[in-house]
């Protein structure tokens, strides 16, 4: 839900432009008064009628308008440009500059602002000269900060390293640099700040202590109409919507510059799960444990809806591992969300079938695929840090996986399984934050999650990625001893070849949201019969000491896939046959599969 | 601990600062406030007057030695008598401090019962059509000031159904149900722009936090969604929305005045409000001291709090 910019930005330049043609506009007096004519109803003369001593309550509206519009705008604007010469002073100039600035605005910030401006309208007395300063020093830290903090982000990027190495002094960097990359925050502060002060002013000239009579403004006609309003509702009903309009306006143009200035705010939604549309079920056919068959995925994206996983088709046997490979973007982390039923809102499956133990996971509704998940099929993700609930008890989360499935979740319980995936003190571990634990011990805990229940098949996404080397191997171990313990089916999702040697009795193969190659781990490694595979492989640092090689070229993006083979641009076999039909995955050799044209020659190298 | 420790420093050494700039700023006004005072009818002061009332004010001594004995009084409490009639500053403060925050508990009160839920319930469902009766309703009722609902609360209520009475205040052991409606119309005046800033802040933060890692976690240990709603969704979300409502009531500790003057409600800012009128400045000096006071421990609290909800900011 984008919200547009251009509404609020005319309903504000209209007001403004209003206010500032009011002096040509022909208008009466907005003072001149007219006793006998005390809060007369609407005239020809007197479009919205005459306040109680008679005056043109239409003129002093647009008087009033501008009275306060000069007064926030003025206010708001030098508190823009002292609050972020102060901030870019602060953050540039130096440690002493910086606490004084800092400091400073602390200081400011111990007064509550209606009570800041209440001290310096005591000690200077009220009026418009006095409300201009007093807004501007109770906006003031507001500028500080979101420069100070712009500044901070900034200073630390290359290109100002460059600047300073190439000799630009301090307030060469700070206008060229760094102004331009706040100046989006900065802007949103700004609009705050005037829809702030056009509130504060009308409250301060309401109680007498702003801008004084008898010169128009919302907040005095707001305060004398309280007099009359029984018998005359209208003349409070006037200043109150034209005053409440405005900040209305103003505050549509803050959130809209909000939006525009921080584009990632606007969410993308879309359905969540979607059945009814996906086509006749897939009959299992092999009894595996998981049987996945041409499963699909589409994605809503502003550009259109894309296909990142096509027609994917995947078999676990009991108690055996498969291993995912392919690079980032290759759609091997939805395919595995997809067969949880937890791909994000844009995202949705749109053909395909995905049986667990005879039951395809993806026709069952909401509440029945709830009792599968964490129990007969569980899933371990790539960061522990961010998957780990930052204000719950490491205990208390595995705890709920029990529970979630009616199982006992006792202490002893939850202590024991933190001791089954290597967590030493396990008892006292399990009143830990997860923020208390190293990423190793986090990555056990998540583990401990995935097989609180027994799980026939743990998904594991890149479970390694965020961990140190020396780590690695030993997250790894846990999960070959405890598969071999339980013996749990295991769908693992890796980029990297050596811990599929490792850890897979078969390995999937994929690229661009397809799979390219599949068979048992060890032949697909030991003589690939897809040039990606190979590739791949060559990728890999080796033991024989040979140097990786990068495979050319990038992964074609989804929405603009090439014609044919979508390898073929990349691939050094490529000939003219691969550019056209897309190939098919086809048995090339008994429980191997792969879908590349000209893999015989694949074959006859090996 | 040491950290806890430092934050207090640093707030008692913020208090000081506040305290000593209200008393410089009062002495650095152009002009004498003895003479300031006595001129309000617009005839010239008699000196004598003047010199005595600048005697009873202890304005003839040195600054540095008003400034000690100021502070050496502050610690005892007395900030000493007014101008009006002589009576203790402090006294008034404490007879009136209670009904203003009792007030602004009473606004945060309404505020978190109406906010919280409906900004859950739009955020977990963002773009259907209570979100958008929500979000629409919240962006009207923030550009309506609080003093025209105000105003707008007692033609309506007062005036024309007579429901209640205009304003005033009755002390609760004398008569409490008349003590709690007449609490009721300011409380429920301030709670409403409250409440949509809540309202806008729970919406956010459900809508940042349901996209969270550990909430697909959660519903990939096959927990019922209620439970993921409340236990993980809300009580994440809940954490910045407390520290901004906290932070909000600390605004508010001044922010009470148009409220107060609309509903007739005597708190102290209404206090502050006519001191000001009165240059009253022992008065003056005495609320903004304390009012500043609450803020910076308010603040202070805050941070408690924060550390409170969010195991990760707790320090050792």
């Amino acid at each position: 839900m984008r919200r547009s910019l251009a509404l609020p930005l005319v309903a504000v330049g209209g007001i403004a432009a209003l206010a500032l043609a009011v002096p040509f506009l022909p208008l009466a007096s907005p003072t001149a008064m007219a006793v006998g004519q005390r809060m007369a109803g609407p005239s020809a003369a007197h479009w919205l009628g005459q306040d109680e001593f008679g005056r043109d309550v239409l003129s002093r509206l647009l008087w009033g308008a501008r009275a306060s519009l000069a007064v926030a705008g003025l206010s708001a604007g030098i508190a823009c440009v002292v609050g972020t010469a102060l901030g870019l002073a602060g953050g540039f100039l130096g440690k002493l500059a910086e606490l004084l600035v800092l400091r400073g605005v602390d200081v400011v910030l111990c007064f509550p602002p209606l009570l800041l401006a209440l001290l310096v309208v005591t000690l200077l007395g009220p009026g418009a000269a006095t409300l201009v300063p007093v807004l501007a020093l109770v906006f003031l830290p507001g500028f500080v900060r979101v420069t100070y903090a712009g500044v901070l982000s900034v200073r630390r990027n290359e290109y100002v390293d460059a600047m300073r190495v190439l000799g630009a002094g301090p307030l060469r960097i700070m206008l060229r640099t760094i102004l331009p990359n706040i100046a989006g925050p900065v802007l949103v502060q700004l609009s705050l700040a005037a829809a702030a002060a056009v509130l504060l002013e009308s409250g301060l000239t309401f109680l007498g202590l702003g801008v004084l009579p008898p010169a128009p403004s919302w907040g005095l006609m707001i305060a004398s109409a309280r007099s009359t309003m029984v018998q005359a509702p209208l003349l409070l009903l006037w200043p109150a919507l034209a005053l409440s309009g405005t900040v209305l306006a103003m505050n549509a143009l803050c959130d809209a510059l909000r939006d525009a200035a921080d584009p990632h705010r606007a969410p993308v939604r879309g359905l969540r799960r979607l059945v009814a549309s996906l086509s006749p079920a897939i009959p299992p056919g092999t009894g595996a444990l998981l049987d996945v068959a041409g499963l699909t995925v589409e994605i809503d994206t502003p550009q259109g809806p894309i296909q990142p996983v096509r027609g994917v088709s995947l078999t676990v046997a009991a108690g055996q591992s498969l291993a995912i490979v392919g690079e980032s973007g290759s759609g091997k982390t939805l395919t595995g969300l997809a067969v949880m039923g937890l791909l994000p809102p844009a995202a949705r499956v749109v053909h395909g079938a995905a049986y667990l133990q005879g039951r395809d996971l993806l026709r069952l509704s909401e509440g029945d695929l709830r009792r599968v998940r964490g129990n007969a099929v569980a899933m371990v993700f790539q960061d522990p840090l961010s998957s780990l609930n930052p204000v719950h008890r490491v205990g208390a989360q595995i705890a709920e996986a029990m529970r979630a499935h009616a199982r006992p979740a006792g202490r002893a319980l939850v202590a024991g399984l933190l001791g089954r995936v290597g967590i030493p003190d396990p008892a006292r571990r399990a009143r830990s934050f997860p923020h208390e634990l190293s990423g190793g011990m986090r990555q056990r805990a998540m583990i401990a999650i995935g097989i609180a229940n027994d799980p026939a098949l743990l998904i594991a996404d890149e479970p390694t990625t965020a961990l140190d080397v020396t780590i690695q191997a030993q997250v790894l171990d846990l999960l070959a001893r405890l598969r071999r313990q339980n013996g749990m089916g295991m769908v693992l999702i890796t980029h990297s070849l050596p811990v599929v040697a490792e850890m897979a009795d078969s390995v999937a193969i994929m690229y661009a949201g397809e799979v390219v190659e599949t068979g048992p781990a060890a032949e697909v490694l030991a003589a690939p019969l897809h040039p990606y595979t190979q590739a791949l492989l060559r990728s890999a640092p080796s033991e024989d000491g040979r140097l990786p090689e990068a495979i050319p070229g990038v992964v074609p993006p989804p929405h603009a896939l090439p014609q044919g083979c979508l390898f073929a641009p990349r691939c050094a076999l490529a000939e003219a046959a691969c550019r056209g039909e897309r190939p098919l995955l086809l048995d090339v050799a008994p429980g191997r599969a792969s879908r590349c044209l000209r893999w015989q020659v694949l074959e006859g190298a090996a | 601990m040491s950290w806890a420790l430092r934050r207090v420093g640093v707030s008692l050494a913020l208090i000081w600062i506040v305290a000593s700039i209200v008393f410089l700023a009062i002495r650095m006004v152009p002009g004498d406030p003895a003479e300031l005072l006595l001129s309000q009818g617009g005839a010239a002061p008699d000196p004598s007057t003047v010199a005595a009332l600048r005697e009873q004010l202890g304005l003839d001594r040195p600054v540095g030695e008003q400034y000690l004995d100021a502070f050496r009084r502050l610690l005892r409490g007395d900030f000493g008598n007014s101008l009006q009639d002589d009576s203790k500053v402090s006294a008034e403060i404490m007879l009136r401090l209670p009904r203003t925050l009792e007030l602004i508990a009473a606004a945060a009160l309404i505020a978190l019962l109406a906010g919280v839920p409906s900004g859950l319930a739009a955020g977990l469902r963002p773009g259907r059509a209570f979100d958008r009766l929500g979000s629409a309703a919240a962006a009207v009722v923030l550009a309506v000031p609080v003093f025209v609902t105000g105003t707008v609360m007692v033609l309506v209520f007062a005036q024309g159904l007579h429901w209640v009475s205009a304003g005033g205040y009755v002390a609760l052991a004398k008569d409490p149900a008349r003590h709690f409606s007449l609490l009721a119309m300011p409380a429920i005046a301030i709670s409403a722009g409250l409440s949509a800033t809540v309202f806008r802040m729970t919406r956010a933060a459900v809508l940042d936090v349901s996209g969270r890692d550990y909430v697909r976690t959660a519903r990939a240990k096959g927990v019922r969604p209620v439970r993921i709603v409340l236990r993980h969704v809300l009580r994440n979300a809940l954490v910045p929305v407390v520290t901004v409502l906290a932070l909000q009531l600390g605004t508010l500790l001044g922010g009470t005045v148009l409220v107060e003057f609309v509903f007739n409600y005597p708190g102290l800012s209404g206090l502050l409000v006519s001191a000001v009128n009165a240059r009253d400045y022992p008065q003056v000096q005495g609320v903004i001291l304390v009012i500043s006071i609450l803020f910076v421990t308010l603040n202070l609290l805050v941070d408690l709090l924060y550390g409170f909800l969010d195991p990760r900011a707790r320090r050792t």
